[in-house]
C-alpha cells in the first residue's frame, strides 16, 4: 500500500510542481503573487478538451493517440502562453512602479474575470474529457500505475529538466537570473527587462497549461473553478519550497503531493486538504523563507 | 498603441471561447409568484435545470388554462449553488420577492437551513429531492417533500446487500454533506451486525483525487463499496478504483442517478448498484408528462417528474383554498390527496409522502435500468 500511495502522491505532486513553477518564477522576478495563475491552468485544461475534442472529431486520434495528445499539449501550451503574456501586458505592466498591493489586486481581478468568462462561454456545468483513454497500466510490487500516470510523470520531469537547463545554460536564462537578483542593475547592463518578464510569463503559463491538460486527461472532468483550489495548492507548494526558488517549487510540489496521499491513507481522508494547508502554516512559522529559499531583506 | 494591440489580441483569444447564453425573464406585478430554488450553476447545475424545467412545464400548463385565482403564474428562479449559506440568502430573497410557495431546494444541506427561513415567513415549501430525514423531523408544518427519505433508502440498500447479494464485508464512504453522510449512516445502521464494515470514512466534496483513500479501501478487501454522495465524486471514485485495479462493485443512492455519472466514469460505471424510485417510464400515469417534457426540453432528468408534481400540488392547493395565504395553503397540503404523474401523493403529519417506494437500479450498457 505504501508504494501505491507514493505513486498516487508523485502524480499529484508533479502537477502541483508544474503550476508552482509559474508562481515562483513570476515572484522571483516581479515580487508579485500572480493570483491569476490558477486560472491559466484552468484555461489550459479547457483548451485541452476543446483541441482533443476537435482532433477526435476529424478522426485524428484514431490514427495516433500519443501524437494527438502531444499536439493537444503543445497547442494548449502555446495558447496559454499567449494568454499569460497578454495578461501581463494588460494587468501588470501598467502597474509596475505602483505600490506592491496594486498589481496583487489587479491579479485577483484578472482571476475573477477569467473564471466568469469561462463560465459564461463554456457553461457552468462539468465538461467531460473525450473518453479515449483507457485505465490500462502496469502492476508491480502490488501497486498499479496507469500509462497515463507514467506519461504525466515523464512529461513533468522532462519539462522541469528543460526549464532548469534553460535557466542555467542559456543567455536568456542568465538574463532572467540577473533580473531576479536586481532588476535595476540588470537593465543598466543592457538586459531588456520587458522581454525577460514576458518570457517569464510565457514559460510559467505554458507549464500551467501542460498541467491543466494532463489533469483534464487524468481525472476526465473539468469545470470553471478548478483553477482556484489548484492555484492555492500550487502556491502552497511554492511557499513550501521557498518562493522565488525554482528547484524549491519542484521539491515543494512533490512534498505536498506525497503529504496529501500519505496523510489521507495513514491519518484520515477527510482532512486531506488540512494537511496541505497545515503544512503551509508550519513552514511559515518555522522557516518563513521555505525549504530552499534564501533569506532576503525587504526589497520593496 | 501597443497596449491597444494587446487588447485586440486578448479579445481575439477570448473569441475562441464564444457562444454566449443569456436567459431573460419577464417581470410583472399582477402575477402569482412561485419560487424555484436549486443549484442552477456549478457542478450540479444539471440537477437544478432538470427540476426547473419540471416546474416550468407545470406552470406553462396552468397558465395555458388561465393561471390560478385569475392570475398568471410566474416562476422566480434562484440559484443556491448547492451552498448552504447561499441557500439561506436565496430563501430570504424568495420571502422578500413575495413568493406564495417554493419548490426546492435540491440538496438536503440547503433545504434544511432554508426551511427555517420559510418556516419563519410561513411560506410552504415542497422539495422534490431532499431526502435527509432531519428536514421533516423538526416540527415545521409547512415543509413537505415528494421524494422518499434516506432512512427508507438506506434500509432498502442494506436489505439488498445482506439478503440478495449476501455480502459480508462492506466499505462505506461519504462526502461529508448532510445528504451523503446521512445516507451512509442510515445504510450502516440498517446493516446491523450481520455485516462487517471494514472501512467507514469521508472524502472531500469537490476534490478530484480519491486514489489515496481508495488504496486504503483496497487493502481491506471489501466485497462492496457503498458511497453516500452526488454523481461527480461517485464517477471519479469508480473511475479511479478501476485504475487502481479494484474490481469490487460500487453502490450508491439517488444522488448518483444522472447521465453525467456514466459520461464521466465511462465503462467504469458498469455494474454500479443504485437505490432510486421506480423508473418513471414504467409508471403508467407518467406518460403524458414524459411526452410533453420530451417535446419541450429533451430528455428528462431523474427529478424532473418530482418537480413537476410538486409544482402541481402547490398550485392545486392554492386553487382549492382560493387564497395565497401561506397558512391556508399549508393546511390544505396536509389533507390534499393528489393524483399526479407519479401516482397518488399524500403527505403525512410530518410532511413526508405516505408511500415512498425505493427499488434497486444498476448501470448496464451505458444506461441506468431497474435491477431485474
Amino acid at each position: 500500500m505504501f508504494f501505491q500511495q507514493i505513486i498516487n502522491g508523485l502524480t499529484l505532486g508533479a502537477v502541483y510542481a508544474l503550476i508552482a513553477l509559474g508562481y515562483t518564477m513570476v515572484y522571483g522576478i516581479l515580487q508579485l503573487i500572480n493570483f491569476a495563475h490558477g486560472e491559466v491552468y484552468m484555461l489550459g485544461a479547457y483548451l485541452g478538451i476543446i483541441i482533443l475534442g476537435f482532433l477526435t472529431s476529424i478522426g485524428f486520434t484514431a490514427i495516433s493517440l500519443p501524437l494527438a495528445i502531444i499536439i493537444t499539449l503543445v497547442l494548449s501550451m502555446i495558447f496559454c502562453s499567449a494568454y499569460g503574456m497578454t495578461i501581463e501586458k494588460i494587468a501588470y505592466k501598467p502597474l509596475r512602479n505602483a505600490p506592491r498591493l496594486s498589481p496583487l489586486i489587479s491579479a485577483i481581478g484578472v482571476s475573477i474575470f477569467l473564471q466568469n468568462f469561462v463560465m459564461l462561454s463554456q457553461g457552468a456545468t462539468d465538461r467531460v474529457f473525450p473518453p479515449i483513454l483507457k485505465a490500462e497500466g502496469l502492476t508491480f510490487l502490488n501497486a498499479r500505475i496507469t500509462y497515463l500516470q507514467i506519461f504525466i510523470l515523464i512529461a513533468s520531469v522532462l519539462m522541469m529538466v528543460g526549464l532548469h537547463l534553460f535557466i542555467m545554460k542559456t543567455k536568456l536564462g542568465k538574463a532572467m537570473r540577473a533580473t531576479a537578483q536586481d532588476r535595476k542593475m540588470a537593465s543598466l547592463l543592457g538586459i531588456d527587462i520587458d522581454q525577460v518578464i514576458s518570457i517569464t510569463f510565457i514559460i510559467g503559463s505554458g507549464l500551467a497549461a501542460a498541467a491543466g491538460v494532463m489533469v483534464a486527461m487524468y481525472y476526465g472532468l473539468v469545470n470553471y473553478f478548478i483553477g482556484y483550489v489548484a492555484g492555492i495548492k500550487a502556491f502552497t507548494a511554492a511557499v513550501l519550497g521557498g518562493i522565488g526558488s525554482i528547484p524549491g517549487a519542484m521539491l515543494g510540489g512533490i512534498i505536498l503531493g506525497l503529504m496529501e496521499a500519505l496523510g489521507a491513507s495513514y491519518i484520515s481522508s477527510e482532512y486531506k486538504d488540512a494537511f496541505a494547508f497545515g503544512l503551509l502554516i508550519i513552514i511559515l512559522i518555522l522557516k518563513p523563507e521555505g525549504l530552499l529559499g534564501r533569506q532576503v531583506g525587504d526589497r520593496s | 498603441m501597443k497596449k491597444f494591440l494587446y487588447l485586440i489580441l486578448f479579445s481575439l483569444l477570448t473569441f475562441n471561447f464564444s457562444l454566449f447564453t443569456v436567459t431573460g425573464c419577464a417581470k410583472k406585478d399582477d402575477v402569482i409568484k412561485l419560487g424555484v430554488a436549486g443549484p442552477m450553476t456549478g457542478d450540479q447545475a444539471k440537477m437544478g435545470t432538470d427540476f426547473r424545467n419540471g416546474v416550468d412545464l407545470a406552470v406553462a400548463e396552468w397558465n395555458e388554462k388561465g393561471g390560478v385565482l385569475g392570475k398568471k403564474i410566474a416562476m422566480v428562479v434562484s440559484d443556491d449553488q448547492h451552498d448552504p449559506k447561499q441557500a439561506v440568502s436565496v430563501a430570504n430573497k424568495m420571502v422578500n420577492e413575495g413568493t406564495v410557495g417554493v419548490i426546492g431546494h435540491f440538496n438536503s444541506s440547503c433545504s434544511i437551513p432554508a426551511s427555517e427561513v420559510y418556516n419563519r415567513a410561513g411560506i410552504p415549501m415542497i422539495t422534490p429531492a431532499s431526502t435527509n430525514p432531519q428536514l421533516t423531523e423538526r416540527g415545521f408544518d409547512n415543509i413537505f417533500r415528494v421524494c422518499g427519505r434516506d432512512d427508507q433508502q438506506g434500509a432498502v440498500a442494506a436489505d439488498f446487500v445482506t439478503n440478495r447479494l449476501r455480502l459480508k464485508k462492506i466499505a462505506i464512504l461519504h462526502d461529508k454533506t448532510t445528504y451523503g453522510q446521512g445516507l451512509a449512516n442510515e445504510f450502516k445502521k440498517a446493516l446491523g451486525n450481520k455485516v462487517e464494515v471494514v472501512h467507514y470514512g469521508g472524502i472531500i466534496q469537490g476534490d478530484k483525487d480519491f486514489k489515496a483513500v481508495l488504496t486504503v479501501v483496497k487493502e481491506k478487501k471489501p466485497e462492496l463499496i457503498f458511497f453516500g454522495g452526488i454523481y461527480p465524486e461517485a464517477a471519479l471514485l469508480v473511475k479511479q478504483a478501476k485504475e487502481l485495479g479494484i474490481k469490487t462493485p460500487f453502490m450508491s443512492g439517488d444522488g448518483v442517478i444522472d447521465p453525467k455519472f456514466i459520461e464521466i466514469a465511462g465503462p467504469s460505471a458498469e455494474g454500479t448498484y443504485l437505490t432510486f424510485s421506480p423508473d418513471p417510464v414504467k409508471i403508467p400515469t407518467a406518460k403524458v408528462f414524459l411526452d410533453s417534457y420530451h417535446k419541450k426540453y429533451g430528455d428528462h432528468g431523474p427529478y424532473s417528474i418530482y418537480a413537476y408534481d410538486a409544482a402541481n400540488i402547490m398550485l392545486t392547493a392554492i386553487k382549492d383554498v382560493k387564497s395565497t395565504e401561506g397558512k391556508k395553503i399549508t393546511e390544505k397540503l396536509h389533507t390534499l390527496e393528489f393524483n399526479g404523474a407519479l401516482g397518488t401523493i399524500k403527505f403525512d403529519k410530518k410532511g413526508d409522502v405516505t408511500v415512498a417506494p425505493y427499488v434497486i437500479w444498476i448501470t448496464k450498457g451505458g444506461k441506468f435500468e431497474e435491477y431485474r
